[in-house]
């Protein structure tokens, strides 16, 4: 700095540039930084609990701690509590051997049942979307249909879902089912409520479009209504998983026979036997999970939807193609017959003259050759 | 160049059935309420059936007077469709609701947004059913027609286009129908002077090509008279058809127009119109 002052003499506007550079690049509005930055940034904010956590429970005898370990256990003791990899503080390293099969066990033990908990998740989600994405596009297309289906939807929005709780234990009698229609009950309203209103979203000039290009009904909807909608819908997705994998761990929670486990249930376990210290384990491994599955369906989204997100939309291209494939082989299949004119009045005969002519130069079959208009 | 009638021709002057006639027709929004509002009120007009040609109806009025209004009665689209009251007649039936025969290009863009340009110019046929292969090759004639390079274009979705090839590609699919009306609600509203020339040649272009009577509402009074066969003059609140003017049609290119005396006699005479009816618009109101 002293450097580039003496170098060139008038030399306030550099060092304010650096300055504004610096602090007025951070306050500028709705400003980006480049992509190293946001990671650095969320790595820092991660970096900084994690100090402040080890600060405040660090210390030997355990009296002298900020937070006692009862209350909130050291990082080290999170990640190892029965000290099977790393020896405790002050341990006699004579006596401390590691035991790395139980570590190892107790891991996997949590990953497997990170995978029940995912497992049902997931199931109970699909099967959300599975029957409420075609009911909210009938209500988004249809209001009556809406005005129908409203007061379901509003029940199933507001009823609060520790309150249907006992309901499915009647309802359902295999636990492991019971806990997927816990996540269905949970998820369905919102997905047809979501899936309603992005059908209405979509402007009514693309309807309108549709019908004066020949579309009927159907085609609107199967055509325009649904393509459209579909990115906000697949966004409120990811939204909701977020909301199921919150649901689930209530689900998990009831005493089961069939005992799977799941996350849920391993966090009462643990309160109940111990050792404490891997409830905050799972509390640490959920946060990076649900990461994960949004980042999965993020990605999904962004391929599916390149005219929203841009970039290759290699599931697109893939859903195009088959899409078109099934389009050619509708014809093999089922036989269909020249294409029925869509226009009532002046074209008859003219879209079967179209499919014979085709290709070639004429591209005005049904019509007379063009003659300018004399006046 | 232009020829005033004397009066806006009705239904009965004209011995075959008619491409478009209107009889006395009025749409009223929210009828017997406090909120009722008429946005058009006995309208009545006719639009010949020229053999082998089509004609080239511009209608001209100031914002509000029931343009729109007249141009989604004869596509059959709600909430203007039905009218209140009056007959809208399509080639002597009445209109039941829309179709391919009538095609429309609005002012927003209505790109499909997950089509490609491709798929958006051959999304009238894909409902007709017309196969794949031969659909794509017709539309891609027309993305040439339309002055789009079909390589580099026809793959691109409707967010990677300006917004005049936008309106290139949303002609495109209409034409590509062959309908035998096309209503064109200010398609060129939202685009600059030059790119606005440039449509307006090549729209002359392919309207002689496809024959179709084209109804077509501007704001610009240049626009009107260079494309219009027929300039149909609209009045204010409730809207009226005040005045229909017949105009030649244009000999040379749009940007060449504009230096020709009697085009611009044309255009002025109107214009002088619309200003005496903006005058007096106020005083109709509060009758």
């Amino acid at each position: 700095m002293p450097d580039s002052a003496s170098k060139s003499a008038p030399s306030p506007p550099p060092a304010r540039t650096i300055s504004r550079s610096w602090l007025g690049e951070w306050f500028t509005l709705r400003k980006e930084g480049p992509l190293w930055e946001s990671v650095a940034l969320g790595a820092g904010c991660v970096l900084l609990l994690f100090a402040a956590w080890w600060l405040l429970t660090r210390g030997e005898p355990a009296e002298k701690r900020l937070i006692g370990p009862l209350t909130l256990p050291s990082p080290r003791e999170t990640l190892d509590p029965r000290n099977d990899l790393w020896p405790p503080p002050g341990a006699d390293l004579t006596q401390w051997k590691p035991d790395h099969k139980r570590f190892w066990s107790e891991r996997k033990d949590l990953a497997i049942n990170t995978l029940v908990t995912l497992r049902r998740v997931g199931l109970g989600f699909l099967l959300a979307i599975a029957i409420g994405v075609p009911l909210g596009i009938v209500a988004g297309c249809y209001p009556r249909f809406n005005s129908f289906l409203m007061p379901v939807v509003i029940f199933g929005r507001n009823i609060p879902l520790a309150a249907v709780l006992p309901l499915l234990l009647f309802l359902f009698q295999y636990g492991e089912q019971r806990k997927i229609m816990f996540i269905f009950v949970a998820c369905v309203a919102f997905v047809i409520a979501d899936t309603a209103q992005a059908i209405r979203d979509v402007a009514t000039r693309y309807v309108d479009t549709a019908y004066t290009l020949g579309a009927n009904g159907w085609q609107t909807v199967i055509k325009v209504l649904v393509p459209l909608a579909m990115p906000a819908v697949f966004s409120s997705f990811r939204v909701l998983f977020g909301l199921a994998f919150g649901y689930i761990m209530l689900a998990e929670s009831m005493k089961e026979s069939d005992d799977l486990g799941g996350l849920g249930f391993q966090i009462n376990t643990f309160q109940r036997r111990g050792p404490r210290e891997f409830i905050y384990l799972i509390i640490l491994i959920i946060p990076l999970v649900a990461l994960a599955v949004d980042q999965v369906l993020f990605w999904v989204q962004r391929q599916l939807f390149p005219h929203v997100y841009g970039g290759p939309g290699w599931l697109n291209k893939l859903v195009r193609l088959s899409l078109h494939g099934w389009d050619d082989l509708k014809r093999v299949f089922f036989q269909i017959g020249p294409a029925e004119p869509a226009a009532k009045s002046t074209k008859e005969g003219g879209t079967e003259g179209r499919s014979e002519g085709e290709t070639k130069q004429d591209l005005t079959p049904s019509l007379p050759p063009s003659v300018p208009p004399s006046k | 160049m232009g020829e005033v009638l004397d009066h806006v021709r009705q239904p009965q002057e004209i011995a075959r059935p008619a491409v478009v006639s209107f009889r006395d027709v009025t749409k009223t929004y929210n009828a017997g309420t406090a909120a009722a509002f008429t946005a058009i009120e006995g309208v009545t007009f006719v639009v010949e059936d020229l053999p082998d040609k089509g004609e080239f109806v511009a209608i001209l009025g100031s914002s509000g007077c029931g343009k729109s209004t007249i141009l989604r009665l004869i596509a059959g689209l709600e909430p203007q469709h039905p009218a209140t009251s009056g007959e809208v007649l399509v080639l002597g039936q009445p209109v039941r609701g829309p179709g391919a025969d009538r095609g429309m290009v609005f002012q927003d863009y209505t790109s499909f947004d997950h089509r490609t340009v491709l798929e958006n110019v051959t999304f009238g046929l894909e409902c007709q059913g017309v196969p794949r292969k031969e659909r794509f090759e017709l539309g891609r004639q027309w993305i040439e027609k339309m002055g789009l390079n079909v390589a580099s274009d026809q793959d691109k979705f409707p967010h990677e286009l300006s917004g005049g090839m936008r309106q290139r590609v949303a002609i495109a699919r209409t034409l590509i129908l062959h309908p035998r009306i096309i209503l064109m609600d200010e398609p060129f509203g939202a685009l600059d002077p030059n790119t606005r020339c440039n449509m307006q040649n090549l729209l002359v272009k392919l309207w002689k090509e496809v024959q179709a009577t084209v109804f077509f509402i501007t704001h610009s009074i240049e626009e009107a008279v260079f494309l219009g066969d027929r300039v149909y003059l609209m009045g204010n609140s409730p809207g009226t058809i005040l005045e229909e003017l017949k105009i030649e049609p244009p000999d040379r290119p749009a940007q060449e127009m504009l230096a020709v005396p009697r085009f611009l006699e044309t255009v002025h005479y109107i214009r002088d119109k619309i200003t005496q009816l903006e005058v007096k618009a106020p005083m109709t109101k509060h009758q």
